[in-house]
């Protein structure tokens, strides 16, 4: 009864909110753009790349609206909403381009950045009622909290299984040695002691983090805030934990279950709702950003582990084509581009086969969109290109490669770089069955090392045009807003 | 299939000069290599089983859109093959009797006078010279009619399977087609400019539509409207005996215009051999132009029809002059219509029907 009440009343925000959208987007069009991703697949330098780009009029052959010379003027607009932060663009392009130049850090916040595009509009309404502007809306936000949205979906008794039994399997199963031997200490009828539900969560998210470490890389590790707290870090609706509990048992009143069914149900309601409805439920266009290649380094098991999770968390959003009735109902994400981001960590003939390894990632959710009727596209990118492609010849065989300054403390084949020297990595080949990828036949034979960023002007003169080496950054560009700005 | 893995390795650079160590390792970035097709296994390697050194990888198209390439009559050459022995005999004959009667010629000058018959024979020589030369210039003219669909179908194959040899056998023949020529230099140096770019072969393709192929069509729809509206005016005011021949040099002129536009620069025989593929063009793909808003057309006609009977006639061979500069487009142009519109016979229309005060005065500058 109460989930359908709930039911009722999301529906009803949507509305009311597409209702919203569509009376604002007739004056001032906007384009939600949702850059969707879990932890370090690179939404912050893929936001801040493709805004820099705009700005700074970077090499963009594919975006046809920029090279026709019919986008006039890029510029970022003051931050339209009052209580959202605004995405710190120029620190991250600081952190790209400096003395020290480095990835930005990982986002522990959630961000917002409006862009406006003045371009020649041809169409009527366009070009006299809205000014030929285009307002382009994206959000950042720390990729551990997408992992929450299929828990709106679930009870905390589904939820529970689901934890514990996802905890049985290696290589989970190890990690969480400290955790399960907490949970079989203590009976969930009993009466509830805070003390007790403190060192659960504590033991729980102890786990959940080892589960991101490098070399395990997995993805499934809901609820994302326990990962990235944000302003929430200690307060009790992060101060929880999965049970074993009989499904078909009922809490008892002051219950350690009753407790904890409590919180996780707080946390549904007040946490991931109002973050998925505010900023997910209503998107125009979708990139989903996967990082295919940390889980590919990482094993066969990574790799199934994103497939799962992403297949879970795109099953939230609302995708397909849409109608006159989307105006009232709220839109649907109708162009989604699915991107294996970091694609200059091998060189490009292997693109090919790193797009068909993502695609066979994000099968499920895409044979749903596409059914919806969304139109979808797969590319390898690479929003920074930190390295340059060569070959070498060695042993009579030649090797693809690509060159670059590895981060220090990066591995391979037990030479340890220093951060400061150039390098050619051969990554080892991609398979040509995407298939090979989550078999586990691959295991050891892949090892994709991370590059500094590139080195470009940034200050002086040559600072103000200079751009970004990207890889297909133009062709995304094309696809997400090209059509907006005919 | 079997794959054969290659361990990661890394090869550390110079230290003291980063950069200029590895752009000598750099690949020349000037033709991107096709993507790998064939693997060779190398020789320090454990001894296992290996595939094959050679895989040819089948040309399966993806879920790509599939372009398809123009249509062409095939039936032509079939039905003319006894023409073809009746003529090329005939010829031949007839180059044996202007042969003979050459020498003959050249003979009986020297039995006259010998100066007469070195007179004869210098000119006989410049005869000999200029036909090699016509004969030699209408193969290339064939060559490069031919060559311009070769591309054609390397663009669609290049599209639709995104085939990267198919790509770049494309764009070289592109390069070859248009590099010498003035007015393309500033789109051949766009796309040298976007060569070092890491894109897929289509969007390679798509890529040199637009920097190559938008000012020659722009261009192209404009010989298209000049001459229909030539056409019209001419019909409509030429005596009764003499306008088909004017109207047929018309469209002999706007097709090789067109060629040429596009990188054919065709002879006599390749605008023949040209009108022939527009002629098959025209009865392989009639049904479809015929649907093409054939309506208003009928209606443009009926109401100049109307007025002035040779205004009507005028009005059609417009349509038809259009519509075979529409067929010869799409025959000489070197990339299929991808990115662009393909220019309908409805934006031809207002320039048919324009007629008197409008079609003078525009004439002009265009030419």
């Amino acid at each position: 009864m109460s989930s359908l009440l709930s039911g009722i009343i999301n529906e009803a925000r949507n509305a009311a909110g597409g209702v919203r959208d569509f009376a604002t987007g007739l004056v001032s069009p906007t384009l939600r753009i949702g850059v969707t991703g879990l932890s370090r697949s690179g939404k912050t330098v893929f936001i801040s790349a493709l805004v820099h780009a705009l700005l700074h009029g970077g090499k963009l052959p594919l975006f046809t609206a920029l090279t026709r010379g019919r986008i006039n003027r890029v510029y970022l607009e003051p931050q339209p909403d009052y209580d959202v932060p605004r995405f710190d663009y120029e620190t991250h392009v600081e952190a790209l381009t400096g003395d020290d130049r480095h990835w930005p850090q990982s986002t522990s916040r959630l961000s917002q950045l409006r862009l406006t595009i003045e371009y020649e509009a041809s169409g009527l309404v366009a070009r006299n009622l809205q000014g030929s502007k285009l307002h382009v809306d994206i959000i950042d936000y720390p990729g551990e909290w997408l992992l929450d949205l299929p828990l709106m979906n679930q009870s905390y008794t589904e939820w529970s299984a689901a934890t514990l039994a996802a905890s049985e399997r290696e290589p989970r199963k190890s990690l969480a040695k400290d955790w399960l031997a907490h949970l079989k200490s203590h009976d969930p009828a009993a009466p509830a002691d805070e003390a007790a539900v403190q060192k659960a969560a504590k033991l729980f998210t102890a786990y959940l983090a080892s589960c991101r470490a490098d070399d395990v890389s997995l993805s499934i590790l809901p609820p994302g805030r326990f990962l990235m707290p944000g302003d929430l870090a200690g307060s009790p609706l992060l101060t929880f934990a999965p049970l074993a509990i009989d499904p078909e048992q009922k809490a008892a009143d002051g219950s350690l279950h009753a407790l904890m069914e409590r919180r996780y149900d707080a946390y549904v309601s007040r946490v991931v709702e109002p973050f998925f409805y505010n900023h997910f439920a209503r998107l125009d266009r979708q990139i989903v950003l996967v990082d295919v290649l940390s889980a590919l380094n990482a094993g066969a098991e990574a790799v199934k582990d994103l497939k799962s999770a992403l297949t879970d968390v795109l099953g939230c959003f609302r995708q397909g084509a849409n109608s006159w009735a989307s105006a009232v109902f709220g839109r649907r994400a109708d162009r989604i581009l699915f991107a294996a981001t970091k694609a200059d960590l091998l060189h490009h003939s292997s693109h090919d086969r790193l797009e068909n390894v993502l695609a066979l990632i994000v099968e499920d959710a895409r044979k749903r969109a596409e059914f919806a009727g969304a139109r979808i596209d797969v590319a390898a990118i690479a929003a920074v290109r930190a390295t340059r492609e060569a070959t070498v010849k060695q042993g009579g065989e030649t090797l693809d490669c690509i060159a670059g300054i590895p981060i220090k403390g990066e591995e391979l084949a037990g030479e340890t770089f220093d951060g400061k020297a150039e390098a050619a990595i051969f990554p080892g080949d991609l398979p040509d069955d995407p298939h090979a990828a989550i078999d586990g036949s691959l295991e050891g034979e892949l090892k994709f090392v991370r590059f500094r960023p590139p080195l470009i002007p940034a200050q002086g003169a040559a600072a103000a045009n200079a751009t970004f080496p990207h890889i297909r950054l133009d062709r995304t560009l094309e696809f997400l807003v090209g059509d907006r700005l005919a | 299939m079997s794959h054969d893995p290659r361990k990661p390795k890394a090869f550390r650079l110079s230290q003291d000069e980063p950069e200029q160590a590895a752009s000598r390792k750099e690949e020349p970035q000037e033709t991107p290599r096709p993507r790998a097709k064939t693997k060779t296994a190398s020789k320090a390697r454990s001894p296992r089983a290996l595939p094959a050194p050679e895989i040819e990888f089948d040309e399966d198209s993806g879920d790509q859109p599939l372009v398809p390439a123009v249509a062409r009559d095939h039936t032509m050459q079939k039905r003319f093959k006894w023409g073809a022995i009746l003529v090329s005999a005939a010829l031949g004959l007839a180059s044996m009797w202007a042969g003979l009667a050459a020498t003959r010629l050249i003979e009986d000058l020297f039995a006259r006078n010998e100066v007469l018959g070195w007179i004869g024979s210098g000119l006989l020589g410049l005869v000999l010279l200029a036909a090699l030369a016509i004969i030699v210039r209408e193969i290339f003219g064939l060559m490069r009619l031919k060559k311009l669909g070769t591309t054609q179908a390397d663009a669609a194959r290049a599209i639709s399977a995104d085939d990267a040899r198919a790509a770049e056998a494309t764009l070289s023949d592109l390069r070859a087609i248009y590099s010498g020529r003035a007015d393309m230099r500033w789109g051949m140096a766009q796309l040298k400019d976007h060569t070092k770019a890491i894109m897929d072969p289509a969007d390679r393709i798509r890529l040199a539509e637009r920097d190559l192929m938008v000012p020659l069509d722009d261009e192209a729809s404009r010989i298209i409207a000049r001459t229909a509206r030539r056409v019209s005016v001419i019909t409509a005011v030429a005596p009764a005996a003499l306008d088909i021949a004017l109207v047929g040099a018309q469209n002999l002129t706007m097709l090789r215009e067109l060629a040429t536009l596009y990188g054919g620069r065709p002879g006599t025989l390749g605008t023949m051999k040209l009108a022939r593929m527009v002629a098959g063009h025209l009865a392989v793909t009639g049904g479809l132009a015929l649907s093409d808003s054939v309506i208003s057309h009928l209606i443009g006609k009926g109401l100049i029809g109307r007025l002035s009977a040779r205004f009507g006639e005028g009005a059609v061979n417009g349509i038809m002059t259009a519509r075979i500069g529409l067929a010869a487009m799409d025959l000489c142009r070197p990339l299929p219509f991808l990115t662009q519109d393909r220019p309908g016979l409805s934006d031809f229309m207002r320039e048919v029907v324009k007629f008197g005060d409008g079609a003078a005065a525009e004439d002009k500058p265009e030419k």
